[in-house]
This record gives structure tokens, C-alpha cells and sequence, in this order.
């Protein structure tokens, strides 16, 4: 019983907001404003962002999976800092980061489907060489002080109360990838290429396209992540990402996504943002600092795919 | 190793070709080597020293003894990220209990039993937990930084050498690269005369056959787990005899050096294949380079990015061989 109401991961994230909220109420309750509340989602709106990605690569199965998300934001952000601070109209820069993220997740794909690197050492290489060029672009330092042309609206402008970046950007990200994950041919290639790749192959797909075309979505997700980044904090450090592909992960595997592939909803992925939103918002208030955090996070990944494996299991 | 050869025989050309790749894929990293000593020899006139090369022997201490048991956990097929973190942590354990006076022997044995211990946490995730490797351990990376966070508390540890030997030199050769030069052949001979070492390749190469023979797959990945944390242990001590001070961040990005240099030396990523010696030849590589960017006045931050390009170029090479291999293998 205990195991059939786990396996479907949506029910047990929704017990587990539930829980976190009434135990926010009863530790830390001035975090639980929704003013606090609309600003801590601000946080949460670039991890989920990241989220989308890492869950579709993670789809695609063969134990692809996407380590570099967060150096991409570094490097998108940088270029983007500097594009602006050079002159060029913010809005502008904001397109080409958004394209950079793109060209550096088709090299990830490259780099895995067509030369064939496994993608854990791929993008965990991409991740030093993005991390480490967003160091070096940048001289190590933070880039501010550009003309910023209403870019903060972003972040900033509110609709009954929300941050345009939650209603305008995060939220229609979910509905539109879900709906091309649920009804149309490229969302079913995805499942059946991570389910089962010579099937997909008999009935005419082409995994590497397939897989391709997932790296490039993750990376330019990051690159969306980073113009959302930029215009919270109106500056770019390059180490902005550090840290964020481990939230990427753990949303997409807590959300019960299949570290092989072939299972998982955007939905389970969504749920596990607000679940790990809420956590953050939570021990932020309680003045717990952002190693802790991560931490905590680490723990929580282990445990979610032990977790998924121990129910895999029982379900065998 | 033995299927391998057991199939060769009927695709003869393709082996001879695969051979060839395999050949000049092994001796890539000491060709790269020496070219990368002529050119820091050329450039560089403080390069070619004996102060110097002392130094990097030095400094390359941890990163070498580490790199020699990382090795066995990629033939395994297997990774650990947390390394970096690992070393902080048992650092922060050498630096505190050799302040407090508690006497060589035991300070030795408490970080190499804490050692020990750490590696199997992470072995039994991966082992018995059946957590992917680079997720399992990512998710410790961070985990066992928490720990050293919350053991530093905001109070960095000075602590003097506790062996301060392992920075002197005899006859002009620093001792550090004795213990380094003990290691290697003991995993050396390991891998190719005890029963251990059969194992390890062969769970890498296919676990589930290594299983029906009869190997007791868990236990090598988890006592190969737990000797990376000894090796880790073992390398906080020449790290603290070197710099003296543990902080947050002590042993960050640590990791990114470990990795690379297995890799460059030839290693699979995908288990099953690789030498300890190829090893050597990395950390030789991946130390030198550190020093000639130091000597250059080249920014460090350039340091991490060749490492990532590195490890990208070894990787592509790799699967571009076993895809050439595969393909060979289809057509015979």
C-alpha cells in the first residue's frame, strides 16, 4: 500500500509541502508572508528554469544527464554583462546570452551523441571549461553598472503581487515544454528514445537528433536562466551558476525522473521546485547559510535515488 | 581483459587497427609529457631547475596519491566527485588533533580510520545503494562540504607539519616522492598480481559477468571506495605538512585535477581499461602545467580551463577509438 501510493512521486511531493509548510509554521513562521514568499520565488524560478532542462536530457536515458547547466548560466551571464557594459542595448544582449546557452548545449550534445562521450564526464568537463571561461572572460569579478533600459521589469514588475519572472517566464516555460512533452511527436521520441533506443531506431527516430535536441533545450534554458539571473541582481558574477546543477538534479530526480531515462513528468518536476523553494525559503529565514543549504540538498539527492531505486525494486 | 581477447580472433584487421589506436592512445600522454617539458625548458628559464622540479614533486604530493586510487575507481567504471571536499574535512581532522598535541600515532591512525570511513559511506551509497556514481557522490561533494563548513565554524586551523619530514629532501630528492613512488608500485602490483586487481577489471569491463563468476561485485567497489577515502587520508597529511592552515574551502576544485590526470593517462571512463602508469604520466602532466602558468604569470583561473579542455580532448579521443572499435566490430 505504502509502496503503490509512493510510486507515483506526485502524491508523496504534495504530502512533503505539506509537511515543510506546517513545519515552516511552526519554526519559522514570519517566512511563510507571502510578500517573503513572492521573493524567495525568484530564487527558485532559475532553478526551475534549469529544471526543464535537466529533466528532458535526463529523459532521453543511456544515463545522459546535464552537469554543465550551471556554468552555462556563469558563461551566458558574463557575455551578457559585458555585451551591455560595452553598449550594446541590454535587450540585445539578453537574445545573444539566450544564444550562447544554445550553442554551448549543442556542443554538449555534440560532444555526447555524436562523438559519444558519456554525458556525465562530457558535461562534467563543460562544466570546468564553461565555469572556468566565465572566470576568466570576466578577470574573476562581478560585472555591473550597465544601462539596465527597463531590463529589471524582469524580475522587479509584479502582476497581484507574483515577479513577472514566475507568471511570464517560469510558469508558460512548464505549460508550453509539458505540452510538447505530452502531445506531440518530439515529446513521445524523447520517452521512446530514453525507453528504449534500438525500438526507437525500428520505428524510424533518430536518437542522436533526439538526444541533440535536448542538450540544446538545457542549454538554452540556461542561457533563459542567466537573462533572469542578471536582471534579479542587475550584475553578473561569474560564478553566479556555482552550484545550481546540483539543484537542477535534485528537483529533476525528487520530481521522479528516472536517472535511465524513459520515466518522469515536467509536472514531478514542478512540484519538486516548490518543494525545494519552500526548504530554501525555509532555512534561509531560519539563518542557516548556503553551505548548509547545499548540503542539505546533497543529502536529499542521495536519498531521493535511493529512494527511487529502493521502490524500483519492489515494484520488480 | 578476456573476452576482449577471446572475440579477436575472427575480426582480425579491426583488431589490428583498434591495436594500433589503443597503442598510441596509451603512449599519448608520455609523448605529450615530454613535449610539454621541452616547451616550459624553452620558454621558461626558471623551469628546468632543481629548486623547482623539487616543488612541484612537492606540491603534487596529494594530487599524485590521490590520482593512483582514483584509477581503480574509474577502471570500476565508477567516479568519485567529493574528493575535494574529502580532503578538507580529514585536513580540518589532521590540522585540529595536531594542535591539541595527541602525538603522530594517533592523529595517523584517527584520519586514516576517519579516512576509511568517509570512502565507505560513499561506497556503500554506490555499492549497495545502487546510486549512480557521479550522482551519488555529487550529492557528497556538497554533503561532506557542509561537514568541513560546520567543523571550521569559522575559525581557520594553523597547525604545524605533523611529519615534517615529508617535505625534506634526501639527497636532493624530496621524500614525498618516495611515499609517491611506494604507492604507485603497490597499486601497480595489486592490479596486475593479486586476485583484488583481476577483479576490479573485471567488474569494470562487465559487472554481471564478474558476478556470475562468482565475484562479490559490492564488496570490491566498496572496499575500493573505502581505500580512495584512505588515500585521501594519506594525502591530507603531506597537504598540512605542506600549507599548515585548513579553511572552508580547503580541497575545492581538488577534484578537477584528480580526474583529469586519470583521464589524460589513458584511463576509461567507462571502466574496465586503463594503467596506473598512464596515471603517473597524467599527474606529471597536470602538476607541470599548474607550475608553468604559475612561472609564465599567466592567470590561474587559466589553469582550470585547460584542465576542462583536457579532459574534454581525452574523453572525445577515448570514444572516438571504442566507436572506430565498435564499428570494426560490426562490419567483421
Amino acid at each position: 500500500m505504502l509502496t503503490r501510493l509512493l510510486s507515483d512521486r506526485r502524491l508523496l511531493l504534495v504530502a512533503l509541502i505539506v509537511v515543510t509548510v506546517l513545519g515552516m509554521a511552526v519554526f519559522v513562521p514570519t517566512a511563510l508572508q507571502p510578500g517573503i514568499l513572492l521573493n524567495m520565488s525568484k530564487f527558485g524560478v532559475v532553478v526551475g528554469i534549469l529544471a526543464i532542462g535537466q529533466t528532458v536530457v535526463i529523459l532521453t536515458g543511456r544515463g545522459n544527464i546535464d552537469l554543465s547547466v550551471g556554468s552555462t548560466l556563469s558563461l551566458a551571464g558574463v557575455i551578457l554583462a559585458l555585451l551591455a557594459t560595452s553598449g550594446v542595448n541590454v535587450w540585445l544582449a539578453a537574445v545573444a546570452a539566450i544564444a550562447v546557452g544554445a550553442l554551448l548545449g549543442a556542443v554538449n550534445g555534440l560532444l555526447v551523441t555524436v562523438i559519444g562521450v558519456p554525458a556525465l564526464i562530457g558535461t562534467i568537463g563543460t562544466l570546468f571549461l564553461y565555469g572556468s571561461a566565465a572566470l576568466v572572460l570576466s578577470g574573476g569579478i562581478a560585472i555591473g553598472g550597465f544601462v539596465t533600459d527597463g531590463f529589471s521589469v524582469i524580475s522587479y514588475g509584479t502582476l497581484a503581487g507574483a515577479p513577472f519572472q514566475l507568471i511570464f517566464v517560469m510558469i508558460p516555460l512548464y505549460l508550453i515544454v509539458g505540452f510538447l512533452l505530452s502531445s506531440t511527436r518530439w515529446g513521445r521520441a524523447i520517452y521512446e528514445v530514453g525507453n528504449n533506443d534500438r525500438a526507437a531506431t525500428l520505428v524510424g527516430l533518430s536518437p542522436v537528433g533526439v538526444r541533440m535536441s535536448a542538450f540544446v533545450l538545457s542549454g538554452t534554458l540556461a542561457g533563459v536562466g542567466a537573462v533572469v539571473m542578471t536582471a534579479w541582481l542587475l550584475t553578473s558574477r561569474p560564478e553566479a551558476g556555482a552550484g545550481l546543477e546540483l539543484m537542477a538534479l535534485v528537483v529533476a530526480v525528487f520530481g521522479g525522473t528516472h536517472i535511465f531515462g524513459g520515466r518522469g513528468t515536467l509536472s514531478g518536476t514542478f512540484l519538486a521546485v516548490v518543494l525545494v523553494t519552500l526548504l530554501n525559503t525555509g532555512m534561509q529565514m531560519a539563518g542557516i547559510e548556503q553551505t548548509w543549504q547545499r548540503g542539505v540538498l546533497g543529502a536529499l539527492l542521495v536519498g531521493a535515488v535511493l529512494l527511487n531505486n529502493f521502490l524500483g525494486q519492489h515494484r520488480s | 581483459m578476456s573476452t576482449a581477447t577471446s572475440t579477436s580472433s575472427r575480426h582480425t584487421l579491426g583488431e589490428a587497427f583498434v591495436g594500433r589506436a589503443e597503442q598510441i592512445r596509451r603512449a599519448a600522454i608520455f609523448v605529450l609529457l615530454g613535449a610539454q617539458f621541452l616547451l616550459f625548458s624553452l620558454l621558461l628559464p626558471n623551469f628546468l631547475t632543481a629548486g623547482n622540479l623539487q616543488n612541484i614533486a612537492v606540491r603534487a604530493a596529494p594530487l599524485a596519491i590521490v590520482a593512483a586510487v582514483m584509477t581503480l575507481i574509474l577502471l570500476l567504471g565508477a567516479i568519485d566527485v567529493s574528493v575535494g571536499s574529502m580532503l578538507g574535512v580529514l585536513a580540518w581532522v589532521v590540522g585540529t588533533l595536531t594542535v591539541a598535541d595527541l602525538g603522530v600515532a594517533t592523529v595517523l591512525a584517527a584520519v586514516l580510520l576517519a579516512g576509511a570511513a568517509m570512502g565507505s559511506v560513499n561506497g556503500l551509497i554506490v555499492g549497495k545503494g545502487k546510486v549512480l556514481p557521479i550522482v551519488g557522490t555529487l550529492g557528497m561533494l556538497f554533503v561532506w562540504r557542509a561537514v568541513v563548513y560546520g567543523l571550521w565554524d569559522n575559525s581557520d586551523v594553523f597547525a604545524p607539519p605533523l611529519l615534517p619530514v615529508l617535505t625534506d629532501r634526501v639527497a636532493g630528492i624530496p621524500v614525498s616522492l618516495f611515499v609517491v613512488a611506494v604507492v604507485y608500485a603497490a597499486v601497480w602490483y595489486v592490479l596486475r598480481f593479486r586476485p583484488y586487481g583481476r577483479h576490479v577489471y573485471a567488474v569494470g569491463n562487465d559487472a554481471e559477468a564478474a558476478r556470475l563468476v562468482g565475484i562479490n561485485v559490492d564488496r570490491v567497489i566498496i572496499s575500493t571506495y573505502a581505500l580512495l577515502g584512505l588515500a585521501v587520508a594519506v594525502a591530507s597529511v603531506f597537504y598540512m605538512s605542506r600549507t599548515g592552515v585548513v579553511q572552508a574551502f580547503t580541497g575545492e576544485w581538488f577534484e578537477l585535477g584528480v580526474i583529469a590526470s586519470v583521464l589524460i593517462g589513458g584511463t576509461r571512463i567507462t571502466g574496465g581499461r586503463g594503467s596506473v602508469i598512464g596515471t603517473l604520466g597524467g599527474v606529471c602532466f597536470v602538476a607541470t602545467l599548474e607550475n608553468g602558468i604559475v612561472l609564465m604569470g599567466v592567470p590561474s583561473l587559466w589553469n582550470d580551463f585547460a584542465l576542462g579542455a583536457m579532459i574534454l580532448i581525452a574523453v572525445s579521443a577515448d570514444a572516438l577509438i571504442s566507436r572506430r572499435t565498435a564499428a570494426k566490430g560490426a562490419q567483421g
